[in-house]
């Protein structure tokens, strides 16, 4: 990722630039929440939103659009402006792709999951050392043992 | 043998030869003729001249290994070399056990490279992405293990696009693998390192995945033979997971009877993955018969049936003349040939594309800079998870991701998930009742041939065209063998063209003879010019 020069952040009062904004990744993020400062290491931190009254009701029956900025929400993935905004049409493209499989008629057709499956393929469920946990340590970015670290969750406002 | 046909340009870079390769180099070079009635294998070549003590381990191993090291700066197949010291040990080990007659396995001897998504413990397995840099898994994939068992050694891990997400190797986070046959062209993908470190031989066989085409389209623009086995045939433990109920780990080889005897050394049950079968194994290397011991018709009585839909606008029309030439060849060798319908073929492509994103996205939640890979520092757990992943994943991830997480969210399931399922179930239905009425199935393995690098890279629509040939497959869970048939010329390239044949669930055996049958056969009609 590029550097950028600013931080743009849209709030249901509209976009504004922050002119503090010292970033060296670039998100974007929706709510209502104050933006809070920057911090020294020239990462803004990031309000994570709650989706769970902000999100206009999927229930409608025509199928809306992708709405990037919530999918990569739920996907986890910060994108930036510039992703957004390289992203939308392909998607629409992909998406509005798909739809032909909604012209077809698939009344009665049973779902297949994968192919033809055998019958039940589970092992015991029984618990087995596994050899190498050395690895699985060494692998780990952050790890004092027993634990594993992580940044702290922050409370929803 | 026309699968072990090199670049002509290529060739001029290496130096000659200490095993002799079957080559076709030009057409002012006298082809060889078979001087032994041994299958034209390299596996067996290899084995052969190891006990009769005509070479040893370490000498082949160094011949590969400087080829490799000639090769590769133009090429970049490899992501990861093996260390030559390891590799001419676990050589030195083979000629040891020669010399004490101690037995050996049927891949004793030979280089084999490793997709980068099929992990190795004891080297970096990146999957080809930013994600995973310099992650080392704590096991070998069962496949891994088996091959090693076998006697194989494992020179590297190979390049591929991102998670198995493309049909290039432009979407590698690290590199662009090129072509052997024409630099300025892609392998195919996503398993492109894989066909290409085969075709420009460096090494002699190769593992590679498939989930939509992955190892068949790269074999058909390498000029290489790729073998995509039945789902469930090899264990999927250790494969970085794409599409669960679409991946498989496949085999490439500069001939027929390599990827059914590499087939033979990776299949079987295994506990640790509930998705693979307890189908008993048959012995494929049992059929590969040397050219000069066949009858004059030897596929007398097989039904073929090529797909009509295949032959359509939109495929190249040197590609259908290549097909057409492969009809007439099977003729030939005693087959009766009649036309299937697949009509809801088309669809197969989208429906393919809704199940893989949405697997996908799935299954690639598990990367948040945690417990393995690359962590980007951030005060906010949430944070975390989100800049990690937006710096670790490239585009074409990001946006299949997406893309999987619109199909599989509230409101949308049944549009879209579900109904391509049943679109599945539609595919599964066609192709077994096709594969009543033929013993197998035919069509080309890509619309065209071997397109200019950076040609469709902004396109992803004009890109997952390219994959109609092969992803219905993948919803069935079918075997499928790729073999070269044939040459296009582009300019001042020639590109190969490779045949698809689609056989019964687990019945490589057939598709492994039939090709073997076909590779031979064909070779000796290019004696004739």
């Amino acid at each position: 990722m590029g550097s950028r020069a600013f931080m743009v952040l849209l709030s249901h009062r509209g976009a504004y630039i922050n002119p503090s904004a010292n970033a060296a990744q670039l998100f974007l993020t929706f709510g209502q929440s104050p933006f809070s400062p920057v911090k020294k290491k020239c990462l803004v931190e990031r309000r994570n939103h709650r989706t769970s009254h902000n999100f206009s009701t999927a229930a409608n029956s025509s199928l809306e659009p992708p709405n990037l900025p919530r999918l990569a929400e739920t996907a986890r993935i910060s994108l930036t402006p510039d992703e957004v905004e390289e992203f939308a049409p392909k998607m629409k493209q992909v998406v509005d792709w798909f739809g032909q499989l909604q012209a077809i008629d698939l009344e009665s057709i049973e779902p297949a999951m994968r192919a033809d499956t055998e019958d039940d393929n589970s092992r015991d469920d029984l618990p087995q050392i596994f050899e190498n946990r050395e690895a699985i340590i060494k692998a780990m970015p952050s790890y004092e043992e027993p634990y594993i670290k992580v940044p702290k969750v922050l409370n929803k406002e | 043998m026309l699968s072990s046909i090199q670049n002509p340009r290529l060739l001029r870079l290496s130096t000659l030869h200490q095993i002799p390769l079957r080559c076709l180099q030009t057409s002012t070079t006298p082809v060889p003729t078979p001087s032994s009635p041994q299958p034209t294998s390299q596996i067996l070549r290899i084995r052969k001249s190891l006990l009769s003590r005509e070479t040893t381990a370490v000498e082949i191993a160094k011949t590969f290994l400087s080829r490799l090291r000639r090769t590769e700066p133009q090429l970049k197949s490899f992501l990861y070399v093996s260390p030559e010291d390891g590799v001419l040990k676990q050589a030195e080990e083979i000629d040891r056990r020669i010399q004490n007659n101690e037995e050996l396995g049927p891949l004793a001897g030979v280089l084999a490279g490793v997709k980068d998504n099929i992990c190795t413990s004891d080297m970096p397995s990146t999957a080809g992405s930013k994600i995973l840099e310099n992650y080392t898994p704590p096991y070998d994939a069962t496949a891994v293990k088996k091959l090693r068992e076998n006697g194989a050694i494992i020179v590297g891990k190979t390049n591929l696009d991102e998670f198995g997400m493309g049909s290039t190797t432009e979407a590698s986070g690290y590199q662009v693998t090129a072509n052997p046959w024409d630099l300025s062209r892609v392998p195919g993908g996503s398993s492109g390192g894989s066909a290409a470190a085969v075709s420009a031989q460096q090494c002699a066989v190769s593992l590679g995945t498939d989930t939509g085409g992955s190892v068949r389209q790269p074999a058909s623009f390498c000029g290489v033979v790729g073998l995509k086995p039945t789902y469930g045939r090899v264990s999927r433990y250790g494969l970085v997971a794409y599409a669960s109920s679409l991946d498989v780990i496949g085999c490439l080889g500069s001939s027929v009877a390599d990827t059914g005897i590499v087939l033979q050394a990776v299949s079987g049950h295994d506990k640790f993955d509930a998705t693979s079968s307890k189908q008993g194994i048959p012995n494929f290397a049992s059929q590969f018969i040397p050219k000069d011991y066949l009858d004059s018709k030897p596929l007398k009585g097989l039904r073929v049936g090529v797909i009509r839909e295949t032959l359509v606008d939109g495929v190249d029309p040197d590609v259908i003349s290549s097909l057409q030439r492969s009809v007439s060849h099977l003729e030939d060798l005693g087959c009766t040939i009649s036309e299937v319908s697949f009509p809801s073929f088309s669809l197969g492509l989208p429906a393919y594309y809704i199940l893989a994103s949405s697997e996908s996205s799935s299954n690639l939640a598990r990367y948040d800079g945690v417990r393995f890979g690359n962590q980007v520092f951030a005060d906010e757990l949430s944070t975390l998870y989100g800049d990690s992943r937006a710096e670790g994943f490239g585009s074409e991830v990001k946006l299949r991701i997406l893309m999987g997480t619109y199909a599989l969210s509230a409101g949308y399931y049944d549009a879209y998930y579900k109904r391509a399922q049943q679109v599945r179930t539609l595919v599964q239905k066609s192709f077994r009742a096709a594969l009543e009425e033929n013993d197998v199935l035919i069509s080309p393995a890509a619309p065209s041939v071997a397109y200019k690098i950076g040609e469709k890279k902004n396109d992803p629509l004009a890109m997952y065209a390219g994959d109609i040939m092969t992803v219905n497959v993948n919803l069935a869970g079918l075997p499928a063998l790729v073999l070269p048939c044939g040459f296009v010329e582009e300019g001042s390239s020639v590109l190969p063209v490779g045949l698809q044949m689609i056989g019964a669930a687990f019945d490589e055996e057939s598709l492994l003879k039939i090709g073997h049958i076909f590779e031979q056969t064909l070779q000796g009609l290019l004696e004739l010019l």
